[in-house]
């Protein structure tokens, strides 16, 4: 049954290749280290077949992704990987956020430092994120788009499957890919950086529930140059 | 024992904003007593569980919203 506990179940993406590290929770005090009071890891393959469950030690503050990822992602493809942890909320009053670093290896392009996706909890009334957060929106910089982009979107409940409507927007052109996820299942929908001789402009994401989701780009080699979630806002 | 729902789940979390279990779920289906109290918002804040909350009340014969 339920404890006094907090939960957040965060979420990002792993393919093999990539020096991948994350945070299991954003250290802001040097004088007071503070950690979660558990947390496990599940990854899941394209058709949300579990590839790894494994507790985490909670005391461990840097996860090396890619020494425990890399091997099934291999064999499997990108994955859905899901941290499910439990905390005090007196020690975190604010949603234990927690940050990625992503690097393509031996790539010359920076490496990437990204947020990880806080998917369910996190008592968003308490941190006040009053908006709906299962409609997300992504600005693109104005500016010329190099490489491909997608976003990257994973179904993290447990029976419901879901559809995904993203919504693409090309000046006044709008686009629509509606995909469907079964539970855990995840995918890439790509975006085309112009319709119409209009260059895209913003992509929103939309469905019955939140999931988990990131805008992608990349070089036409491959290499990543965004990896960002999407934000609970419209313009 | 409710059919189409494991009772293994029952300590699992289904809602991480109100940290509702399934366990809690079936509990107060069991008693005509949902939403428990306090619990009223789950599905509602993060809105992640709402696919399961539904799956699951409809598992355990109470009707969700339309």
């Amino acid at each position: 049954m339920s404890s006094d506990l907090g939960a957040l179940m965060s979420a990002t993406f792993h393919e093999a290749g990539h020096a991948h590290l994350v945070e299991l929770v954003h250290q802001k005090d040097r004088a007071a280290r503070r950690q979660l009071a558990s947390v496990r890891l599940f990854a899941y393959d394209q058709d949300g077949c579990p590839r790894l469950d494994q507790t985490l030690d909670p005391g461990q503050e840097i996860l090396d992704v890619a020494a425990l990822l890399d091997e099934p992602a291999r064999r499997h493809g990108r994955l859905l990987v899901v941290f499910d942890a439990r905390y005090d909320p007196r020690i975190f009053p604010y949603r234990p956020h927690h940050y990625g670093y992503l690097h393509r290896q031996d790539s010359a392009v920076p490496p990437l430092y990204y947020a990880v996706n806080a998917t369910l909890g996190g008592v968003p009334d308490r941190i006040g994120a009053v908006a709906l957060n299962n409609f997300e929106t992504y600005l693109f910089l104005d500016r010329p788009m190099t490489g491909h982009h997608a976003v990257a979107v994973g179904n993290l409940s447990r029976f419901a499957p879901a559809d995904a409507e993203v919504v693409s927007y090309y000046e006044g052109v709008r686009h629509v890919e509606t995909v469907r996820l079964a539970p855990k299942a995840h995918t890439e929908v790509k975006l085309e950086p112009e319709r119409d001789g209009h260059r895209l402009r913003r992509v929103e994401l939309k469905a019955l529930f939140r999931m988990a989701s990131y805008v992608v780009g990349r070089r036409a080699g491959g290499e990543l140059v965004l990896f960002d979630h999407l934000f609970t806002y419209f313009k | 024992m409710t059919p189409g729902l494991d009772p293994a789940l029952d300590a699992e979390m289904l809602c991480y904003c109100t940290t509702l279990t399934f366990g809690e779920l079936r509990a107060a289906c069991a008693a005509g007593a949902w939403p428990p109290a306090n619990k009223e918002r789950t599905g509602k804040l993060c809105t992640g569980c709402q696919g399961d909350l539904q799956y699951c009340l409809r598992a355990l014969g109470v009707r969700g919203p339309a």
